[in-house]
């Protein structure tokens, strides 16, 4: 039992804080001035770094590898052949409701995909897109994956649905990635 | 009506459970709300097997595991689902299962309404430790031009092949091979051609049969539902239609034992491609030319107006009771005309007495029946989910069946007996069935082996037949199926007097007895209810008496009439003497045609409205049963359709006569006030599951359509015809039959196009040996110098005598020939 | 100790397979008892006095499992189960080539017993041989009035018919045989309801063994004491034992039940040749569990065996003596039962199959001690788990096998192993399994 805190059970459980000194006095002024001086130190350290403002868009922010910007589809590298398989899990996945998948069956003489099945049409409305990346979680064949860009404004809604070949197609801007230890 | 069973408790996974006695434990356990796994289990397929091993439990006292899905419930059961080792066996079987399927789960069809997916998520291992290569097939196999096969995904419940042997009864899938290698097919893998083969892709508990039609079209999540009832046929089976980006893309079947047990034919399963058809009239047309709505009606108005009560009205199967009751209104009301019919025309006074609710069976009554009389019709051709009910009723070993046809039906093979009449004889057949059943009435029940001895037609096989046919009827425990077509004809009216006085010597004014009629429209009964009879309103109610169909044509040929108005009807391509109807509606003055497609009929038409789908429709129909159906649009209308009950109501009020309906059930509820036995009915009684009329109380109502007096036999009849009885050598009588897939519906799917039959003549071998044909000769058909070409078909179970052709094909339509009944058949 | 011969009793004298020959040892005296002396509840009862249990391998009571047929006017059948396809059972064979008139006779008191007018004898497809010996002797039973519409002048109707099986194992199963008789696909059915019940065509159906139904005329000759004066209490009477395998004397021999089992592989069938010793024995056909050479002193009986975790079964002894691979042996034993399941069920039909398929890579080389695990465990998966005996039938003695001979099995996966992974091109089962004879 604790005498100075009888309700609590255990003495461990009494976190004591540091309280700063009272005013006045050789500590008082310290507190004053000291501690501000100190708190200005890292200020102070990046007043001769220079301007970090980056000149967006003329310059651009370099991102993680796992960010998650515009999606893209992959094809096998060697057959050419999509990955998709049309499957629809990504769109069942979807919180938002914006990939819509149309499947079809192939054509054994001219193959899309290399199963039975491939998407005649995959769209990705990427206006209601929130980039949460569950429909490359749920790709059984990695077929989709959140890429880097992050420009994705346009003047038109219709503009934002993504169409299958857009997807497929490799992305014209590239974005930074950030590096090791930047 | 089976009477209610009597109940048992017992204890599963520690819940206690009450449950109908008898029940297997499977569906007891859904009770307490405990599901147990099963594969092969499917009540609808007969007795469980047991193959699967899914649904082992323990049970208390039992030392071993137990098939829940074979185990009937007793009183006082203990019962555990989820112990050790349930469990280790319930993972063990899904491991089983496992180890040959494929696991290819993105590509399959099934992916997302999978029961093996949910089984093995709910109680499988989670892994598997099978690392062996797995059995490979070749896949997707075509088992039919409908179904596709992958054998590799086939967990081997048995469940397709015991739909095709014992419901089916066509017996074409079999299991071929053995252990790890059995697998499912054909003999010699022949395609899998038969009318209900459809329904295996829906037992299927995995993606191993899929659809054709329904390959990679969508997902479950991209589906919504929409229940409605399927009018293609008069057999109303309920179904869901599986609905993509507002269009139909599948067609299940949504159980509804009082009307279809569960199945579909094919026809209804795969026959809604038409409903998106690029084929589909969208638009009104006057004059052969695209016009607006408002353009059309004024135009049709105004020509109506001037023909006045010189219009005349014909209403096809698909039409619906709203539909029926609005155009029936519009020409009585509106224009003062009586001349309205549908398809399914009846002598008003017969059709009331065969309305008469103590004479209707229901479709659960061929159960319980002792005896099925099929007479004047082949169920599998017209209403062909009854064809598989009486096959089911005759398998469970309680209905003995008696077929009288002028043709060889699909079910003679299970029945004691058949007679078969020649065509156009019906009324004479059962006229002297009558008098058998009259005098072993009179000689006291169940009396067997006396003879009638005043039967016409001068001791004809008549006699013989009704005798034999007579012998297995038990009164007051049978269950007539007769074609409405019976009703056709000179001797029609006759021979369905003969059906009323079977009716009454058998006793059948009494429960789970009776008679259902076979329409040849789907809502051929409706129709008839709501006022589509010339000389019977709304409930059969006096009305000044109209033309028939017979004097509708020969009122335009002759010019008595000026208009004519088709709904869903196409008397050119349906209705016997097609080449009549083509001259009657070329000269009419205005032929009004209310149409979905193009066809004989609409090419003579002045102005084309364009139809609903019955995909699309709302409004109500009236099952062969009696049962009021609910129709419930499933997809929006495409291009400029608008719904025909709002056409028609929007008529009347142009031509003066305001109907006050705008709406459905507004309609239903204007119908309901006229026709006393529907009284009081709202689409929210009706619901998902229907209502037989005759079940309510309004149904009292009416007691006086049976007391109508019945010795009103009519005057037509063909009894004195001198070629009653015999046939001829020389001369063959021709009779017609509707195929199953010989119509528009066929022709306007893509998919069952090849199902579509060339014209072909049936002959008994003994004929065919006496004119020297043999099967597969194309020979013509003439008769007054009109022929119709077509392939030769010996059939030994055809009365010597009489010839068939089909009706309503697309060519070489049997209709084409006059209504004639003694033909040449000669190679040309 | 030497045979107790009933059944066997001049069974190489010539010839006894004619009616000549079988009457004038006494024959067809029991059904002439049965017929005038006898009602049917007396044959049963004594019968199930006698205490004589089924041969064919589950061992019920033949007199019980009669009872159990329902009484009354209705179409009763009697199926004698000749589809005699285990691995090592050959004694119902010597019993109709050589003794037909003796199961002839059997089916006819027995169809008295239990009221049935039809009687069939299922025989394997593979015996057409001694299918046309049990035809001709049915001919001449026909003829000497012993089967018809009006036996011996009683009025009494027995006709027997002699079918022949496709070939395949599944149709030994009594469900399944019905099926096969029926003209379907042998499957087994699912039970309940019994064949006693609701069997062949829809009515109550006896199904027996050729031996058991042979046992029948002894039992009407002599009583149900004479019979329980042979065997144990729980096993009375004598059984026609098939010895095969690694002895020098393989053969059928008749024994009385009860006897150690070292008298039957040692004393009758002469042990395994000189200088080698049993490793295994299966007991009862290859469908029961192995016992080994610690068990030899068991007392043949049905009780014994079962307590043993084995099964007397149809009396067949297969022994492998210490030349045998015992993988090799599971594997054979494996490969038989994947390739007769019937594919009806799923435990068999996978299970089978999958064993089949490690048990092979076994012998490959191409296996490790962590498959054995999944063996095991694969074949208690399976027991228990079916709709017939035919899963159990491969899982006992395959499981028996890795549990008793673990040490051998590990020590086959390492010597492949260390031979080089997949030392065998070929499949293990291309070559004739090592036996002793061959050694030797």
């Amino acid at each position: 039992m604790n005498e100075e805190f009888p309700y609590l059970k255990d003495a461990e459980e009494v976190v004591t804080v540091q309280r700063g000194p009272e005013p006045g006095g050789a500590k008082g002024a310290y507190r004053a001035f000291g501690e501000t001086l100190r708190g200005l130190r890292t200020t102070m350290a990046r007043l001769i770094e220079g301007p970090m403002t980056i000149q967006y868009p003329e310059e651009k922010t370099p991102v993680y590898p796992r960010f998650r910007g515009r999606h893209k589809l992959h094809r096998f590298e060697d057959t050419g052949l999509e990955k998709c398989v049309g499957c629809s899990l990504c769109a069942a996945a979807c919180p938002a409701d914006c990939i819509r998948v149309v499947a079809a069956e192939n054509d054994p003489d001219d193959r899309v995909s290399p199963g039975e099945r491939y998407a005649a049409v995959y769209e990705i409305n990427l206006a209601r897109c929130i980039f949460c990346g569950y429909c490359e979680v749920a790709c059984p064949f990695d077929a989709i994956t959140m890429g880097h860009e992050y420009e994705l404004a346009d003047y038109n809604r219709g503009d934002l649905i993504f169409t299958k070949e857009m997807l497929l197609a490799e992305p014209v801007e590239r974005t930074p990635l950030r590096r090791e230890g930047e | 009506m089976s009477a209610e069973r009597s109940k048992v408790t017992l204890v599963v996974d520690g819940v206690e459970v009450t449950a109908d006695d008898g029940a297997m434990l499977v569906d007891a356990a859904k009770e307490g709300d405990v599901e147990i796994p099963v594969f092969c289990y499917e009540p609808k397929l007969g007795g469980p097997v047991g193959a699967c091993r899914m649904c082992l439990v323990e049970i208390e006292g039992i030392p071993k595991l137990q098939t829940a899905c074979s185990t009937p419930v007793r009183d006082g059961m203990v019962v555990y689902t989820r112990t050790d080792r349930v469990i280790e066996s319930q993972s063990a079987v899904v491991e089983f299962l496992l180890v040959n399927h494929p696991l290819d789960c993105p590509v399959c069809d099934k992916g997302g309404e999978c029961p093996l997916q949910d089984i093995a998520m709910g109680w499988g291992p989670g892994r598997s430790r099978m690392t062996e290569p797995k059995r490979h097939f070749r896949k997707p196999m075509p088992l039919s031009p409908l179904v596709r096969i992958d054998r590799e995904r086939c967990i081997l419940c048995y469940r397709c092949v015991r739909f095709s042997q014992d419901v089916a009864e066509d017996e074409q899938l079999q299991l071929l091979e053995r252990g790890a290698s059995s697998h499912v097919g054909t003999f010699d893998d022949h395609p899998y051609i038969a009318p209900f083969h459809g329904n295996i892709i829906e037992l299927c508990p995995v993606g191993a049969l899929t659809a054709e039609a329904y390959r990679f079209r969508a997902r479950p999540w991209d589906i919504e539902d929409s229940g409605s009832v399927c009018t293609l046929c008069p057999s109303q089976c309920n179904v869901m239609f599986t609905v993509r980006d507002e269009h139909v893309q599948r067609v299940l079947a949504r159980d509804n034992d009082d009307v279809d047990a569960g199945w579909l034919c094919d026809k209804g399963r795969f026959g809604f491609q038409m409903i998106t058809s690029e084929e589909r009239i969208v638009e009104p047309r006057v004059g052969g030319s695209r016009a607006g709505w408002e353009a059309a009606l004024d135009a049709v108005a105004e020509r109506l107006r001037s023909a006045g009560e010189r219009t005349a009205a014909i209403v096809g199967g698909q039409t619906s009771n709203e539909e029926g009751y609005l155009i029936q209104r519009l020409l009585r009301g509106a224009l003062g005309s009586a001349n309205i019919t549908s398809v399914d025309e009846l002598e008003a006074g017969l059709a009331r007495r065969l309305a008469a609710p103590e004479l209707g069976a229901a479709v659960p009554d061929l159960d319980a029946a002792e005896s099925i009389l099929v007479v004047g019709t082949d169920p599998l051709n017209s209403i062909p989910i009854l064809d598989l009910r009486i096959r089911r009723a005759i398998r469970q070993g309680r209905a003995r069946l008696v077929v009288a046809s002028e043709r060889p039906t699909a079910l003679d093979g299970g029945a004691e007996e058949t007679a078969r009449y020649a065509p156009g004889d019906a009324a004479g057949f059962l006229a002297a069935l009558a008098a058998e059943l009259g005098n072993r009435r009179q000689a006291g029940a169940g009396t067997p082996g006396r003879a009638a001895d005043e039967v016409p037609g001068d001791g004809s096989d008549w006699a013989e037949g009704a005798r034999r046919i007579a012998g297995e009827l038990r009164p007051g425990k049978t269950v007539i199926v007769y074609g409405e077509r019976l009703g056709r004809g000179p001797g029609g009216d006759s021979a369905l007097a003969s059906l009323l006085e079977c009716a009454r010597a058998l006793d059948l004014a009494t429960a789970g007895a009776g008679v259902i009629g076979v329409p040849e429209g789907a809502n051929g009964r409706g129709l008839r209810e709501v006022g589509c009879l010339p000389g019977a309103g709304p409930g059969f109610a006096e009305a000044p008496a109209g033309r028939g169909l017979d004097r509708i044509k020969q009122g335009l040929l002759d010019g008595e009439l000026d208009a004519v108005v088709l709904v869903h009807a196409d008397p050119i391509r349906n209705l016997p003497d097609g080449p009549g109807w083509a001259e009657a509606l070329r000269r009419a003055r205005t032929v009004i045609a209310v149409s979905a497609f193009d066809d004989a009929s609409t090419e003579t038409a002045d102005i084309v409205f364009p139809a609903e789908s019955y995909a699309e429709k709302e409004g109500t129909v009236t099952h062969p049963d009696g049962r009021l159906q609910r129709l419930r649009p499933a997809v929006p209308h495409p291009g400029n359709v608008h719904p025909i009950w709002q056409v028609l109501a929007e008529l009347g009020a142009r031509l003066g006569h305001e109907t006050g309906i705008g709406s459905v059930p507004e309609a239903v509820a204007t119908i309901a006030a006229e026709v006393p036995f529907y009284a009081g009915i709202t689409p929210e009684e009706i619901g998902g599951r229907g209502v037989r009329w005759q079940e309510r109380p309004a149904a009292s109502a009416v007691a006086e359509l049976a007391a109508v007096p019945p010795e009103q036999r009519t005057s037509r009849t063909n009894l004195d015809r001198d070629d009653s009885g015999t046939l001829t050598a020389d001369r063959l009588r021709l009779g017609t039959y509707p195929a199953l897939w010989a119509d528009e519906i066929t022709d306007r799917n893509v998919a069952l196009r090849f199902l579509a039959p060339a014209q072909t003549v049936e002959l008994a071998p003994s004929d065919g040996e006496r004119l020297g044909l043999a099967s597969g000769d194309e020979v013509e058909v003439r008769s007054n110098g009109t022929g119709v070409r077509a392939r030769v078909a010996l059939n030994e179970r055809m009365r010597p005598g009489a010839v068939f052709l089909i009706e309503a094909t697309a060519a070489e339509n049997a209709n084409a020939l006059p209504a004639e009944l003694n033909v040449e058949v000669i190679k040309p | 100790m030497p045979e107790t011969r009933v059944l066997f009793r001049d069974i190489d004298a010539p010839g006894l397979a004619t009616i000549q020959g079988y009457r004038d040892r006494g024959g067809y005296g029991a059904l002439k008892r049965a017929l005038h002396e006898l009602e049917p509840d007396e044959l049963l009862s004594s019968l199930e006095d006698s205490g004589l249990r089924g041969r064919g391998g589950a061992g019920f009571s033949m007199g019980k499992k009669g009872s159990f047929l329902p009484r009354g006017e209705m179409e009763k059948y009697l199926c004698c189960n000749a589809d005699e396809s285990e691995p090592g059972a050959f004694k119902d064979r010597e019993l109709m080539q050589k003794n037909p008139h003796q199961l002839i006779e059997g089916c006819a008191i027995a169809s008295l017993a239990v009221g049935a007018t039809y009687a069939f004898v299922f025989i394997r497809g593979e015996y057409w041989e001694i299918a046309d010996i049990l035809d001709r002797a049915v001919g001449e039973a026909y003829d000497a009035g012993y089967l018809g519409a009006d036996i011996l002048d009683t009025g009494v109707r027995v006709e027997l018919i002699v079918h022949r099986g496709a070939g395949a194992y599944i149709c030994g199963e009594e469900t399944a045989l019905l099926d096969a008789l029926e003209g379907k696909r042998g499957n087994p059915r699912l039970k309940p309801p019994f064949p006693a019940i609701q069997g062949l065509y829809g009515g109550p159906t006896l199904i027996n063994n050729v031996e058991t139904l042979s046992n029948v005329p002894h039992i009407v000759n002599n009583g149900a004491d004479w019979f329980k004066g042979f065997g144990s209490e729980q096993s009375t009477g004598t059984k026609v034992v098939s010895v095969s395998g690694c002895v020098q004397r393989p053969g059928n021999y008749e024994i009385e039940l009860g006897i150690p089992s070292r008298e039957i592989i040692y004393g009758l069938a002469g042990g395994p040749p000189k200088g080698r010793r049993v490793k295994a024995w299966f007991p009862g056909g290859s469908s029961a569990p192995v016992l080994t050479e610690a068990d030899l002193d068991l007392p043949y009986t049905f009780e014994d065996l079962a307590k043993a975790g084995s099964m007397l079964g149809s009396g067949s002894i297969i022994v492998a003596d210490d030349t045998i691979s015992i993988p090799e042996l599971a594997l054979r034993t494996a490969r038989f039962y994947h390739h007769e399941s019937c594919g009806k069920c799923t435990p068999c039909r996978e299970g089978t199959n999958w064993t089949t398929k490690m048990l092979d890579r076994v012998v490959r080389g191409e296996a490790t001690p962590m498959d054995l695990e999944i063996i095991a465990g694969v074949q208690e998966k399976i027991i228990g788990h079916c709709l017939c005996v035919l899963g159990d039938s491969m899982a006992m003695p395959v499981g028996s096998m890795v549990a008793k001979f673990r040490d051998e099995f590990e020590a086959t996966i390492e010597a492949a192993r260390e031979a080089g992974h997949g030392a065998l091109d070929h499949s293990p089962l291309d070559r004739p399994l090592t036996t002793g004879a061959q050694a030797a």
